[in-house]
């Protein structure tokens, strides 16, 4: 169930990486053409021109991605999606705002890179937080409501995407 | 009405009302923070009801997924902005409304323009 990345002697532009890369770009283009036919010939080479770019510019790393980890973090996504977008509009309709804003700081525990500004960006989407600055280790974040348990969400957010990402907990 | 006709209705309706939130929100909440909360959750959300009724009639399914693709960029684009707006604000010393103790702004990165304390500006 693991999309590996290529780890092959032949280096970043191996086979594998190239296949998988240009099979999610055909997918796409499918979907941009809205499923015609008669689109395929520039489409063809669209996909090449961006399967080659992608791979240049981002080439595969020894990272891994989880597939069941991935499906997690989508359901977890979707759901607190909702939840959040429900609890700012209860907030925003009723005649007493009842908030209780706060700056507050979280440890983070996720190595520096594509974790952390996932990371970040998720948590910008999620119930109740919207980050502010990362300083070091720490993450300052502003919540609406500062009784909700804050940290610990930040907790269940980076355990989903080490999950994801199969970093070590 | 076919029932899949009547689900996309009812998906756009509460996509719309939670941009009526996101709006309300927007103009209700008290600092710059607080409006960032109601733009990137209730916008977001409703966004995301409206692609899903859009994408119910969709002629095929290929066109479908091409308006519920829409979302995550959007999603992307207004995590990232969300994210310069708010550090932005507290680089620039502006304190969220009723905050009780606030930290301290951070340190601007190398090179940055002065902290201008909230006062001073226009």
């Amino acid at each position: 169930m693991h999309a590996r990345s290529d780890r092959s002697p032949s280096g970043r532009f191996g086979l594998r990486g190239f296949l998988q890369r240009g099979a999610l770009f055909t997918a796409l283009w499918w979907v941009l053409a809205e499923g015609r036919a008669d689109a395929w010939g520039i489409g063809a080479v669209s996909v090449l021109l961006a399967t080659a770019a992608s791979l240049a510019l981002a080439p595969p790393g020894p990272g891994r991605l989880s597939a069941i980890g991935l499906l997690g973090f989508a359901a977890f996504f979707l759901a607190q999606s909702a939840l959040g977008g429900i609890q700012v509009a209860a907030r925003a309709f009723r005649p007493r705002m009842d908030l209780a804003p706060a700056l507050v700081e979280v440890p983070i525990t996720l190595p520096d890179g594509a974790a952390r500004i996932l990371l970040v960006n998720t948590l910008n989407l999620l119930p109740g937080t919207v980050s502010v600055g990362l300083r070091g280790d720490r993450l300052c974040m502003h919540v609406l409501d500062d009784r909700l348990p804050v940290a610990a969400e930040v907790r269940q957010v980076e355990a989903r995407i080490a999950r994801m990402l199969e970093l070590p907990a | 009405m076919t029932p899949l006709e009547a689900l996309s209705a009812l998906l756009l309706l509460a996509g719309a009302a939670f941009y009526l939130a996101g709006t309300v929100g927007l103009l209700r909440f008290p600092d710059v923070y607080a409006r960032l909360h109601a733009l990137t959750k209730a916008d977001n959300l409703g966004l995301g009801l409206i692609a899903l009724g859009l994408a119910l009639q969709a002629e095929n399914p290929a066109a479908g997924l091409k308006i519920l693709l829409v979302w995550p960029l959007v999603l992307v684009a207004s995590a990232a902005v969300s994210f310069a707006i708010a550090r932005r604000a507290h680089e620039l010393g502006i304190l969220p409304a009723g905050a009780e103790s606030p930290a301290p702004p951070a340190p601007p990165p190398e090179g940055e323009a002065r902290i201008m304390p909230p006062g001073d500006r226009a």
